[in-house]
Order: structure tokens, then C-alpha cells, then sequence
């Protein structure tokens, strides 16, 4: 009786074979090739005829992975729209070749991102890699893609372990770690404004662990004496009552510093006004606590919160005005930082496509090339890479929250530090003998800190903002 | 001797979908056979829910809990301690062997919405557990860097042959749980479904029963759990989130929760959707959802259930005649 059955699932399976076999006209004209090639036993190389397949097209391909839905959406959003704005000024079109960009949607899932990123590895058959938006979705998919021999360009993934403990020589990493800007800022707190105790309430994953092990080193070395952290997952509550109403008033703590970004920070942020928090201790951010778009749905009590970044939305330079102007042009809104980190990654995309003249076939040379693309003109200030790892070197700027004419609120620059490196003022054989920044690394007290992290010469000279 | 009787239609189908799996990597691009290893494994875990479902009458939320247990046990003995094959993967599904008797001893004694509540319990106590564990289970950020074994010369990395032995395995677990689910076991278990008061005023150990069918559920998606976690890489909390067990709810209600191959059929549409849609627009879940319902009110037992009410339909009979050889009516 089942007999009529089968027949049917026979074929819809024929026909969905049939029609997946064509969704892929690469592979389709030549079906008797690949069968020799596989036949043979275990070819550990990639498929040779790749990049001669592209080159027949005349494409470049790059990938792109973010989070546009889930709980960065906000940040995979500006990021999706400050590459585009890049793609559009170069009309497409880098070293005489037309380039496209495939973009896909990881909503914030580690192993969505990996999935992701071989469909556009396999099927796409990508020449870069780039996007990633949370600092865990960077280190999932540069562990994945290390012997694909594909450049991999993460955009605003900040865990400072793709450039460093498991940095491998396809990453360029144009834009940031968590402690890069953290460790500038802590040391700030405690230097000059005598900042002693800190409460940390923190987000429970690599990128914040990274922010807080920047900010811990530099408030340690500046003076500081603790500390104090918190730890919850990220996306777990979007009750933090409980936790606000047990940061202690009466322990002589000098600020709350609240370290997560996106919808985390929205809702504990406006929890902490709602509360009344805001007139009885300070409230410190990390880089992305205060950040746009999140920025415009938090209360207007947070005026004068600081926080620091490689960005800040009144630089006045000619470069950041003409980028601002463009994107405000394109996408009527104000750019964020993920949105101009976006930018300038995708303009050293296509400034080294331009420097090998489009051919993109051997990518040792593509990252050569990325690394001496000349980055003095990028709208955030000049950066330059770092030829070891891969990393930038660049400004770090402090920032407060400020209400612009028109109501809205914005980050205003008050100091600036040039030519900031991933490890700080450390040494990097000293900084990479460390532990891993974690939720227990490093230790809550100053006090238990190794001599070594506490002794590095100062090197930051703190400008005042603009000059 | 009807038992050996043999169907010419159904052999024939059966060779044209084995030859068609074996020779995938053959014909088509390494992403299609990439998303078979993925229907495969999400397969194993449709599977162990629509078994429990179907067979059993319970819907247990706690099958991603196992999936994701044998993943972690992978990712903490296989990577970071370092041991070799078959170690971490006899341990995983001992692991979640032993987790679902315990558990499955605790559960049993409960029916029905009570049932759905202690599962649904006990997959996000493990969830939060994985999520907020950073010193074993590394929290947030998940165990990363898992790779498939080279054994007897055979690299595993290499995707053609990890899609082999995970068909392999896929064909074996499909045979050994239709064989139990035709056994004398599965019987009594369709029984407990139907009416569990009966059978266990008939004489069987109704409560034992249930127990060894959450066991064998647990296993089937501890296997999928190992595949998953040698195919993506990575074993992280998002792995075992409830959007997970209700995205593979859903699967096997789309394929058909009745029929022993539904969940398979939903889980390969949902996964297929989902390379077919994703690049178009992100919405993906609405569209798996609009479908979802639009097939669930035109069948409510699911996509298979389609094919069996056409079966049912007089024109639609005399076209699949047509085609089909014509053959003496069985003595059933």
C-alpha cells in the first residue's frame, strides 16, 4: 500500500537533488572532472581550480558575516551600512575588477556563524572574509577558517586573541581590541581623576572579559586599588533590578562601570535611572555601553558618563566630516564607531585589491598588500598595522555623553591618546605570558596583580580633545 | 513468509535514494553535501524527539540538553584534554546514556503537560549551567577548535569522508529504531501512548518502558550531538537554547510526528529553507513559520501526511498508477 508512497518521496528527493545540482552551475557543465579528481585518495589541498575559476568571472568576491538580527543587531546593522557606503564610493569596482558582497546573518550564533561562513567558503567561494560583529563570533570563525587560505578581515570582533595567542597569518585585523581602548581609560580614571574602587557589572563572554582585563591593567598601574566585578551572560535578563539594587553605596566605590553593549546596556542602563542610581554614583561605560544606535534610547540623566573608543561623534577633522557627511547622505542617520570601523576595513580591502592590480589569486600577497595600504587618511584618525600581528595602532579617544542642540545625545571627545598598540605600553613577549582576560583574570585587587603588569613605562600622552 | 516478501517499487526506491546519497559528493558542490552532513545530524536529533512523540506520546523539551552534552564532552576530553579516538565518543554516549536513566527515572513518573514542564525544566537548567560555567565550559564563549580523527588512514577532516561515515551511522541508527519500533518493545510503547492504564493493568512495566524509550531517544541525539560537534567546530550554550528544541519541535511536526520518517522529512525542508532563504532575506524564521503554518493547516500530521491523504485521492491514485507497474493486490 506504502508502494505509491515511496514514489512520491522517490521523487521529490530526484527533483531536489536535481535542483541543487543546479544551483550550482560551477559545478554542473563538468560533472566527469571532480569525479576523477575525488576519486582519487584524500587530496588535501583545496580544489586548485578555485581561483581560476574566479578569475574567468572577473569577480571579486567578499563575504560578509554579522549579527543583523539578535541582540547586536544594532551594531551589525551600522557595520552593514558603513561597508556598503565604502563599496558605493569605489562604485564596486577595485583593481579594474567588479567586486561583490554577500552578506549573511549569523543572529549572534557562534556555530551560525561557522555554518555561515562555509556556505560562503563552499557554495560562494569567497576570496575575503569579513563582518563579525561580538568578539566570540571572531574567534569561532578565524578558528574555522584557519587553513582555508583566505583573508580574514574582522570588523567590530574586538577579542584581542585573533591577533594575538591564536592570530595566524590571514588576519588583518584593521580596527580593535577590547583592552586597547580599556586600558588608556583605566589608567586615565586613576591617574588624573584619583579614581581608587570601581564596581564592575559586566557581560559574560570574551569581549567584556577583554575590555575588563584592559581596564583592570590600566587602573591598576595608574593607582587604582579594585576592582570589584560582576558577571552575567549576555541576553540572559532584561531584569537588573536585583543587581542594581545590590551595587553597595557605602563601600567607597568611585563609579559603577557597566561593561556590555547593544540591548544589555539599553535595559540596564535605563534600570539604573529608572532607580535613581544616577544621583548616587557615577556611571562609567565600556566602549560600547553609550554607543549609536543604542545611544538614542537612553534617558538624558546620563549626561557626562564616561567612556572611551576609537571614535567620538564631534572629531573635526576633514576626513571624519566628509565620511559623516556621506553616510548622513546615504543613510540619513550620524555614523557610529562599528559603522566607521566597517568603512575603513572595507576601504583596506579595496585599496589592496587596487595594489595588486586585482589579482586576488595569491593571497599572501593580498594580506601583504593590506598591511601597507596607507591608512593616514581614515576618517577616525591616522592608523597604521602592526606587520607581527596584524593589529592597528591608532587613537584612542575618552569620551562623555553631551546633548547636542537639537536634544539628541552624542559622545563628546574630551582627551586623546595617538598611536595606541593592542598591548598597551607592554612589552608583547611580557603581555602574551599572561593568562587569557577571563570572569577570575585578572585578580579583583590591585594588590594581587604580578610586579610586571604594574611596572610598564608610561607611553601615553593625553591630548586635550581637537588639538 | 509476507515478511520476506519483496516489493519491487519499494527496493527500487530504496537503491535510487541509497545510490543518490553514496554518490552525493560525486555530483554536487561541497556545500549541498556540507548541508546533508547537517541534515544528518540535526536528523539524529529530530529523530530522538519525534520517536518520544510518536512512538511514545511524550514531548520531551530535554533532547537538546543531550545533543549539546555529548558535543561538551567532545570538546572537554577530545580537545582539551587531549584524548584520542573513539575515547571522547564512547564517553559522550555513556555520558548521556547515564544522564537520561537518571533523568528518565525522575521524568517518568509524570504524563502529559507535567511531562513537557520537567523536560522543559531540565534542558534549560543544563543551558543555563552551560552558559554561566566558564571554568569547565568555558560559558559564552563555547568550547572552540573540535576537529574530526584521522583513524586507520582515514582523514575525517576531509568532507566527503566525514559525510560518509556519518550516512553510515545515519542509515544504521534509521534501521535499528525502526527495527525497535516494530519490536515487541515498540508495540507495548505505542500501547503506553494510546493508553498507559491499560497496559499496565495488561501486565507491563509501563514506568520501565518509558524509561528505556527516553534512554534510546537520549543516545540517537547524543549521536548527533557528536557529529554536530565535529562538523561546526564548536560546542557553545546557543547550541542547547530553547529557540533550538522548539526549532526542532517544529521540524518534526512539519514532517509529521506520527510517521516514523517525518521528522527526517521536516528537518531536511527546514534545513534546505534555510540555505535557500538565508541569502535572499534575513527573515528566515518568518518564512519558515508562514510555511509551517500554511502546511500544518492543509495537514495537520505534517508534509507526509500530505502524500497519505493524495494516497487516499481517486484522481490523484490514477495518475501514480499510471506509472507504477501493475501488480496483484497483496493478501494483507
Amino acid at each position: 500500500m506504502t508502494k505509491k508512497l515511496y514514489l512520491i518521496v522517490a521523487i521529490v528527493l530526484v527533483s531536489s537533488m536535481l535542483m541543487s545540482a543546479c544551483g550550482v552551475p560551477a559545478v554542473a557543465p563538468a560533472p566527469a572532472e571532480p569525479v576523477a579528481e575525488q576519486a582519487a585518495p584524500a587530496v588535501a589541498e583545496p580544489a586548485p581550480a578555485e581561483p581560476a575559476a574566479v578569475a574567468e568571472a572577473g569577480k571579486i568576491k567578499i563575504g560578509m558575516i554579522s549579527a543583523f538580527t539578535g541582540l547586536f543587531s544594532g551594531f551589525g546593522e551600522m557595520q552593514k551600512q558603513g561597508a556598503v557606503l565604502a563599496l558605493e564610493e569605489a562604485n564596486y569596482m577595485a583593481g579594474g575588477k567588479q567586486i561583490v558582497l554577500i552578506m549573511e546573518d549569523d543572529q549572534l550564533d557562534n556555530e551560525q556563524a561557522i555554518t555561515k561562513s562555509k556556505k560562503l567558503v563552499e557554495q560562494d567561494k569567497i576570496d575575503i572574509l569579513t563582518g563579525m560583529v561580538s568578539g566570540d563570533e571572531g574567534l569561532a570563525v578565524a578558528d574555522y577558517m584557519k587553513d582555508k587560505n583566505i583573508p580574514v578581515i574582522p570588523m567590530y570582533s574586538a577579542s584581542e586573541d585573533i591577533t594575538m595567542r591564536e592570530f595566524h597569518p590571514m588576519i588583518v585585523r584593521t580596527t580593535w581590541t577590547g583592552a586597547q581602548s580599556m586600558d588608556v581609560f583605566g589608567y586615565w580614571l586613576a591617574k588624573e581623576k584619583g579614581w581608587k574602587k570601581i564596581y564592575q557589572i559586566g557581560e559574560d563572554y570574551s569581549f567584556p572579559w577583554n575590555q575588563s582585563g584592559g581596564f583592570m591593567r590600566g587602573f591598576c598601574r595608574g593607582g587604582g586599588e579594585e576592582v570589584f566585578s560582576v558577571w552575567s551572560p549576555p541576553g540572559s535578563t532584561s531584569d537588573f533590578s536585583s543587581m542594581i539594587a545590590s551595587i553597595p553605596l557605602d563601600e567607597g566605590y568611585d563609579a559603577v562601570l557597566y561593561n556590555g553593549g547593544g540591548g544589555d546596556a539599553v535595559n540596564f542602563v535605563k534600570q539604573f535611572v529608572e532607580l535613581g542610581y544616577d544621583k548616587k554614583i557615577t556611571l562609567i561605560g565600556q566602549s560600547n555601553t553609550f554607543e549609536k544606535p543604542d545611544l538614542d534610547a537612553l534617558p538624558v540623566d546620563i549626561i557626562g558618563s564616561y567612556s572611551p573608543h576609537h571614535t567620538a561623534d564631534d572629531l573635526n577633522t576633514p576626513e571624519w566630516n566628509a565620511f559623516k557627511e556621506a553616510f548622513n547622505k546615504r543613510w540619513g542617520r550620524n555614523p557610529s564607531a562599528a559603522s566607521e570601523f566597517a568603512y575603513s576595513s572595507m576601504r583596506v580591502i579595496l585599496r589592496a585589491i587596487d595594489a595588486v592590480n586585482g589579482d586576488v589569486s595569491d593571497k599572501a600577497a593580498l594580506v601583504d598588500a593590506m598591511l601597507k595600504v596607507d591608512m593616514t587618511d581614515d576618517p577616525r584618525g591616522p592608523v597604521s598595522l602592526d606587520p607581527t600581528f596584524h593589529s592597528a595602532i591608532e587613537n584612542v579617544y575618552i569620551r562623555e555623553v553631551a546633548k547636542a542642540e537639537d536634544g539628541t545625545l552624542y559622545n563628546k571627545g574630551i582627551w586623546t591618546v595617538k598611536n595606541v598598540s593592542q598591548f598597551g605600553p607592554y612589552d608583547p613577549e611580557t603581555y602574551l605570558k599572561q593568562p587569557i582576560d577571563g570572569n577570575t583574570y585578572p585578580p579583583q585587587k590591585c594588590s594581587d596583580f604580578p610586579p610586571v603588569m604594574l611596572d610598564a613605562e608610561n607611553v601615553y600622552e593625553f591630548v586635550e580633545f581637537g588639538k | 513468509m509476507s515478511r520476506f516478501r519483496i516489493n519491487p517499487v519499494k527496493v527500487t526506491f530504496y537503491v535510487i535514494a541509497a545510490i543518490f546519497l553514496i554518490l552525493l559528493p560525486y555530483y554536487v558542490s561541497q556545500y549541498t553535501v556540507t548541508t546533508f552532513i547537517r541534515i544528518i545530524y540535526f536528523g539524529f536529533l529530530s529523530l530522538s524527539m519525534g520517536f518520544l512523540i510518536g512512538q511514545g506520546g511524550m514531548i520531551s523539551l530535554t533532547q537538546t540538553a543531550f545533543f549539546g552534552l555529548s558535543g561538551y564532552i567532545i570538546g572537554i576530553f577530545g580537545v582539551e584534554r587531549g584524548l584520542m579516538f573513539p575515547w571522547p565518543d564512547l564517553m559522550a554516549i555513556g555520558a548521556v546514556a547515564i544522564m537520561a536513566f537518571l533523568f528518565g527515572m525522575i521524568a517518568m513518573g509524570t504524563h502529559r503537560i507535567v511531562f513537557l514542564m520537567i523536560t522543559l525544566a531540565f534542558g534549560q537548567v543544563c543551558w543555563a549551567f552551560a552558559a554561566q560555567n566558564t571554568t569547565i565550559l568555558r560559558g559564552w564563549s563555547g568550547i572552540r577548535g573540535i576537529r574530526p580523527f584521522v583513524i586507520y588512514g582515514i582523514n575525517f577532516n576531509e568532507y566527503q569522508n566525514f559525510y560518509w561515515a556519518s550516512l553510515i551511522l545515519f542509515a544504521l541508527g534509521i534501521f535499528i529504531l525502526w527495527r525497535i519500533s516494530k519490536s515487541p518493545f515498540g508495540l507495548a510503547l505505542n500501547g503506553i501512548r494510546e493508553n498507559p492504564r491499560r497496559m499496565a493493568a495488561i501486565g507491563y512495566p509501563v514506568y520501565w518502558i518509558r524509561v528505556v524509550a527516553f534512554l534510546i531517544a537520549a543516545v540517537y541525539a547524543g549521536l548527533g550531538g557528536i557529529l554536530a560537534a565535529y562538523n561546526t567546530g564548536i560546542i557553545m550554550p546557543t547550541t542547547i537554547q530553547l529557540s533550538r528544541t522548539i526549532w526542532v519541535l517544529l521540524t518534526v511536526i512539519l514532517g509529521g510526528a506520527s510517521f516514523f520518517f517525518g521528522p527526517i522529512v521536516g528537518t531536511f525542508v527546514a534545513v534546505w529553507l534555510d540555505v535557500l532563504i538565508s541569502g535572499v532575506t534575513e527573515r528566515y524564521n518568518l518564512v519558515l513559520g508562514v510555511v509551517f503554518l500554511i502546511i500544518v493547516l492543509f495537514s495537520p500530521t505534517g508534509i507526509i501526511g500530505i502524500f497519505d491523504q493524495m494516497r487516499n485521492d481517486k484522481k490523484f491514485n490514477s495518475i501514480i498508477n499510471f506509472f507504477s507497474p501493475k501488480k496483484e493486490k497483496p493478501n494483507s
